[in-house]
């Protein structure tokens, strides 16, 4: 690839937040394509609001976001969807929808005006099944699933609309360890089998050392550092951001630092 | 569409003829159900024919219209705003309504002509439309803002018919009372063909956007990023239903329960899909309300009951049911 140098997301100075509480301040940073990017910090730090401002939710006060060379002002709603899918932590799962019909909901972006589903719709949706490993999952009610099949079933609606970038804000927030696995996983196998650039917020120190390729590390609306896990995660920016004592050790398998949480002594 | 979403079409098509046959055949003047029939495929005697025509057929078209536009709108506003509470009288469009049409009885305007009391109830639906829509736009539509408007409102209205009642202590409370319990013995059958165009249109628009409802129903971010503009699409949908809600309760007073109960028992067979969830529910309160109304016209007879006193005491017995009965309890 010729172009796998150059970034597919460039953002340039953005100040941005929500009526006049400034969350994010004058942060610039670019995504290459095909990356597995990580954004991680505290609580408030402002990870939800980048991504926003990533998907074009979230209009920055000032600063620009360059997407593929053009300026997101610039692509239309429509040009969006085809663009960069988004799986935001808040997606209303109360209603009883059968599970198919769910993912069919991301190829919303691909139907005719009266929103009727194709017959390259529903292969779409059998292959991205397939991918997720959710084809057991095809006939129950998004209602009553697990917090591991539900955010299989949502990571699959977010594939479903068969974008280059995949956005996922704490898609594996609490669930166990096996699901979080499976689910960073999956998101793994999107990146390198299908190509596709993800960009994804954790919490879990650990697990995006070992998933990401790039690390974002977000303080207090801005950016504290930038690079790969080795490079990101060391002890003095983690503490320095999280206010606690840690150790960063190396995982013997994978060789990426692995943070120890330790009880400070006095 | 699957086949259980056939299934329950075909069913309740077959119901909805059923209940308009018992429907035209139940009354004062012992036409049976043979003669109904009979006149529907134009063969029978002329007075039965007329009695038929005349009086029985607009009322059960009206409350066949009433049912489906209910029902239709309930379960929209319940998907757009993703709020099971969501009905008619939860937005408020009700209690409009109500005030509207008190005021026409109480301060003589229904003595005038018999269009006041639906132009007056038409406008008071709108005016709490109205407001509804201006408190909620500042809060870019959200469905609990929305709601909770709508409950205000109503609270608002209600204490303003209770007002009115309060200064005009007089014979027409009596006819004003009789029309909030939602009546369909008496309407303007004038206005009837305009109410059927109304409601037909709108049902048929909200029918074709359950797809666009199911992606609302996913909330802002996620229906946003689908390439959605959910605060236009909101208003429309919001409006249409609006629309038709009000131009049903004009004419025929606050029918309860319809609106919000049989999507909700609707959503429990066909389950959550808007595309067919929306005309399965009209379907199902076209059959709900003539059949509640046949009730009525039947059970002490012959004093008619309001047909919103039946809907509200079936439907609530019916629902307890399905609430004791359900697995998840």
């Amino acid at each position: 690839m010729e172009r796998e140098d150059k970034k597919i997301i460039e953002i340039g100075n953005i100040s941005a937040g929500y009526r006049r509480i400034e969350i994010l301040k004058n942060i610039g940073l670019g995504i290459s394509r095909g990356s597995f990017a990580g954004i991680i910090g505290r609580n408030g730090a402002g990870k939800s609001t980048l991504l926003k401002v990533i998907c074009g939710l979230l209009k920055p006060f000032s600063g620009n976001v360059v997407l593929n060379g053009k300026d997101i002002s610039a692509h239309s709603k429509k040009d969006l969807s085809l663009e960069i899918a988004f799986m935001p932590q808040n997606i209303d799962t109360s209603m009883p929808f059968g599970v198919e019909d769910f993912i069919m909901f991301g190829r919303y972006p691909h139907m005719n005006a009266f929103k009727i589903p194709s017959k390259k719709d529903y292969e779409a949706v059998e292959e991205v099944m397939e991918t997720a490993g959710i084809k057991d999952l095809r006939k129950r009610n998004v209602c009553e699933l697990s917090g591991g099949e539900k955010q299989r079933v949502l990571i699959a609606q977010t594939i479903a609309q068969g974008t280059e970038i995949l956005v996922f804000d704490e898609p594996s927030s609490h669930l166990d360890i096996g699901s979080q696995s499976d689910i960073l996983r999956l998101l793994k196998l999107l990146n390198e089998k299908h190509n596709k650039t993800i960009i994804v917020t954790l919490h879990d120190l650990n697990a995006a050392g070992e998933f990401c390729d790039t690390l974002f590390l977000m303080d207090k609306g801005k950016i504290k550092n930038t690079g790969s896990p080795q490079e990101v995660l060391n002890y003095k920016d983690i503490e320095e951001v999280y206010k606690t004592t840690v150790i960063v050790k190396n995982n013997p398998m994978s060789g990426k630092p692995y943070v120890i949480p330790v009880t400070a002594k006095s | 569409m699957n086949k259980r979403t056939i299934y329950t079409c075909i069913i309740l098509i077959l119901l909805l003829f059923a209940v308009i046959l018992v429907s035209l055949s139940v009354g004062s003047s012992g036409i049976s159900f043979w003669e109904a029939l009979k006149v529907i495929f134009g063969g029978a005697g002329d007075n039965t024919a007329m009695i038929i025509k005349q009086i029985r057929l607009p009322r059960i078209i009206m409350a066949v219209i009433a049912g489906a536009a209910l029902a239709a709108s309930g379960c929209v506003f319940q998907g757009v705003l993703k709020n099971p509470l969501a009905d008619p009288f939860t937005l408020g469009i009700s209690g409009g309504a109500a005030f509207g049409a008190t005021a026409a009885f109480t301060l003589g305007f229904a003595a005038l002509g018999s269009f006041f009391v639906p132009l007056f109830a038409f406008l008071g639906a709108l005016i709490s439309v109205f407001i509804v829509y201006v408190l909620s736009s500042r809060k870019r539509f959200g469905g609990d803002s929305m709601i909770l408007s709508g409950v205000i409102i109503s609270y608002i209205f209600s204490s303003a018919v209770m007002l009115l009642y309060a200064f005009f202590y007089s014979n027409h409370i009596q006819a004003a009372f009789m029309w909030l319990m939602g009546n369909l013995s008496v309407f303007d059958e004038q206005l009837l063909i305009y109410v059927c165009i109304t409601v037909i249109l709108g049902v048929a628009a909200l029918c074709l956007s359950g797809n666009i409802i199911n992606m609302l129903s996913l909330g802002g971010d996620k229906s946003k990023t689908l390439g959605i503009n959910t605060e236009k699409i909101t208003k429309i949908i919001f409006l249409t239903a609006s629309l038709i809600t009000a131009s049903v309760v004009s004419l025929c007073g606050v029918i309860g329960f319809v609106g919000l109960m049989v999507p909700h028992i609707m959503r429990r067979i066909n389950g959550a899909d808007n595309s067919s969830l929306i005309p399965v529910s009209a379907l199902a309160g076209a059959v709900f309300l003539p059949l509640c109304d046949t009730l009525g016209r039947m059970l002490f007879s012959p004093v008619s009951i309001p047909v919103g006193v039946i809907t509200n005491i079936a439907g609530g017995l019916f629902f307890i049911f399905l609430l004791m009965n359900s697995k998840e309890r």
